[in-house]
């Protein structure tokens, strides 16, 4: 039975609702210095990752970058083990090891996230090859920035996948940003166009804050990947609130305008739609305030950890 | 090859060229009409990208073997091969596991000039999570890659040796080890002296060793490191505490280079286990020149490592033993075809 469309943006709101509080929840204990980990907020994307992630099942794979809270929770990954990896205790989904920027639970297809820009491009094109080799149902997805569309690896990875006939989805989170340099300076060509190149279709959305549509242009192309079984590559525009890095916000720093913030801000339902904020919050702080719990009674990692699992 | 795809139905063999009619010096050839294009095939000029699908194909239940025809192409996979693929078991705590074999053909022979010949084996040692060997025998490229597609959970890097392809072996050197990729092994045993080599020095030093025996009574212990990320140590300090007298005779740079390891170990263990310095031997300190008349300076060859060796046994350079009149390895090879 397809859901309703109410129930539809009822899940999706909540779980993009859950990865905002989280990320706030974030920015309120960083002064306390209890996560040790530079912090990549989600804050302003999370309706990309729950409209892509509402279409996937856990067997699934989504190759993410730093930038992943928002995957790992849309993906189904547990709150407590996530806080518990921020905090860098033992309890932690990577035992600690991993911190913010490479946050991984395979129980949930929710692969590595790595810090270096554009590098899981091509994992995700090979764990493509191997679904389609060992006839695995799953999906593959890769998550990338705009700046990764930059990387070399971007291009040899797509052309791989559309050389080898690979089933798989290409997201591009498109904030407009690598850093501090914006899109313009960068850029000779546009992303989703472009990827026509090589022989896979693309789509381009504007509104990456309406999870609605993201999941529903999802779904649409993963049912023409599963038919004709190639590639494809969906660019969303999307709006980053904070700094790069960090719990900050950084309208005043000159490299881009506040203007542009409100009028985003202005169509976020996460701002907006106080009912259902009204409704959500009460369970979701209450499973934020789990996750915090468990992470700050947990262990830090035994000092064998630190020679564990090299080779 | 052929037994590993045999063997193991996930292993893929992915590679430049591997389903040409050349097929990695004749290691890939005929694989890919025998097991198929989608086990067996050839990849864009795209190295960064390929060693990532190596990855992923990994990950993802493929056991990925992967070539460079020159090992020098495997610097631009760098950044999948040293920040994701030796980092993705620990950096997830423990739960991703690369299992892959990457081969490197170190392409060495006249005229391969500076970016055709490179040994890249202390390179890559430096970093945990990666496991490096240097066959210089058959058995040890059979145990070796067999254990690792059947048994190991972890990227390997096997530094093969262009000019080895076309010998012929003796069989029966090579004892059987339970981890083949962990272990080093003794090759000549002797009393005067431990040698430790690797990949195709372990020939050369073998060659001079019987030069040595038969022109002054020179017993020479030669070991073949065979894994340079995880050698066998306590083998190594053994033999040296038998000769106490070492030399390492490796095919790359000094600096920071396998004989430096070895010596740090010994060194780190008991400074009092040689009577004599400790003597490496490797490339001259510069890019490898092409012309043949500089290139026959730039890599050791028979007549110098037989005086090298002549030295540190003798305590004396003017040891007046013989030395072989041989002073291009690269003639050796053309026409020599062992076995050794
Ligand atoms: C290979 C590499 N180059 C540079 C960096 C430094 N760096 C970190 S994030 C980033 C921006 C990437 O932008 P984008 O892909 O659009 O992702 P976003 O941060 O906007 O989500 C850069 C340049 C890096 N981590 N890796
Ligand atoms: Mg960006």
């Amino acid at each position: 039975m397809p859901d309703s469309p109410s129930i539809h943006y009822d899940k999706l709101f909540r779980v993009s609702l859950l990865i905002r509080k989280f990320e706030e929840k974030i920015i309120e204990l960083y002064p306390s210095d209890k996560i040790q980990s530079p912090v990549h907020l989600s804050l302003g994307q999370e309706a990309v990752a729950s409209g892509i992630c509402a279409c996937l099942t856990k067997k699934d794979l989504l190759f993410g970058t730093y930038r992943s809270h928002a995957y790992y929770i849309a993906k189904g990954g547990k709150l407590t083990e996530m806080m518990a990896e921020l905090y860098g205790k033992s309890t932690g989904s990577n035992k600690g090891k991993a911190g913010s920027m490479h946050l991984a639970d395979a129980t949930v297809g929710m692969m590595g996230s790595s810090a270096v820009v554009a590098s899981t491009i091509p994992h995700a094109v090979g764990a493509a090859l191997a679904s389609r080799n060992l006839n695995k149902d799953q999906l593959i997805v890769a998550v990338f920035g705009d700046g990764a569309t930059d990387e070399g690896v971007y291009h040899e990875s797509i052309n791989f996948a559309s050389l080898m006939k690979l089933p798989m989805l290409f997201v591009c989170e498109n904030n407009g940003l690598a850093v501090h340099s914006s899109q313009k300076d960068r850029q000779s060509f546009n992303i989703s166009t472009h990827a026509n190149v090589y022989g896979i279709e693309s789509e381009y959305i504007s509104d990456g804050y309406n999870f609605c549509k993201i999941q529903k242009r999802t779904s649409e192309n993963i049912n023409l990947i599963k038919s004709n079984g190639r590639p494809r590559l969906l660019e969303i525009e999307t709006f980053r609130y904070c700094e790069h890095v960090g719990p900050g916000e950084d309208f005043n720093d000159g490299y881009r305008s506040s203007s542009d913030f409100e009028n985003w801000k202005s169509k976020d339902p996460l701002v907006n739609d106080k009912e259902s904020i009204a409704k959500f919050i009460p369970g979701i702080r209450e499973e934020i305030q789990n996750a915090v719990n468990f992470a700050e009674k947990s262990p830090w990692p035994k000092t064998e950890e630190l020679l564990t699992d090299i080779i | 090859m052929e037994k590993i795809m045999e063997e193991n139905s996930n292993a893929i063999i992915m590679g430049q060229g591997v389903n040409d009619f050349k097929g990695i010096f004749g290691t890939t050839q005929g694989l890919q009409e025998k097991f198929g294009d989608n086990r067996v095939f050839d990849v864009p000029l795209a190295e960064e990208a390929t060693t990532g699908v190596g990855i992923g194909a990994s990950l993802n239940g493929l056991y990925p073997i992967q070539t460079h025809i020159r090992a020098d192409f495997s610097l631009v996979c760098m950044n999948q091969i040293i920040n994701l693929a030796s980092k993705y078991r620990y950096m997830f705590g423990g739960i991703f596991e690369v299992p892959m074999l990457i081969r490197l053909v170190v392409g060495r022979s006249w005229g391969q000039g500076a970016q055709h010949s490179q040994s890249l084996q202390s390179t890559f040692s430096h970093f945990p999570g990666l496991t490096v060997i240097l066959p210089s025998h058959p058995d040890t490229i059979l145990s070796s890659y067999l254990y690792a597609a059947e048994k190991y959970m972890n990227p390997v890097i096997s530094i093969e040796h262009r000019l080895m392809y076309d010998l012929g072996f003796a069989k029966g050197v090579y004892a059987t080890k339970s981890n083949p990729l962990h272990s080093s092994y003794i090759v000549r045993e002797g009393n005067d002296v431990t040698i430790v080599a690797t990949s195709i020095m372990v020939l050369e030093t073998l060659r001079a060793a019987e030069h040595l025996s038969k022109s002054a009574g020179i017993s020479c212990e030669v070991i073949d490191i065979h894994s340079a990320s995880h050698p066998q140590r306590e083998l190594i300090i053994e033999s040296i505490r038998k000769t106490k007298k070492l030399i390492i005779a490796d095919t790359s740079w000094k600096a920071y280079g396998v004989g430096a390891e070895v010596c740090r170990w010994v060194l780190e263990k008991d400074p009092t286990l040689l009577i004599a310095p400790a003597k490496t031997i490797g490339m001259a300190p510069a890019p490898c020149p092409t012309a043949k008349s500089l290139e026959d300076l730039y890599y050791p060859n028979l007549f110098t490592l037989s005086d090298d060796i002549a030295n540190i046994v003798t305590g004396n350079s003017n040891h007046g033993i013989p030395l072989p009149d041989e002073k291009s390895m690269a003639d050796v090879y053309k026409k020599f075809k062992g076995p050794f």
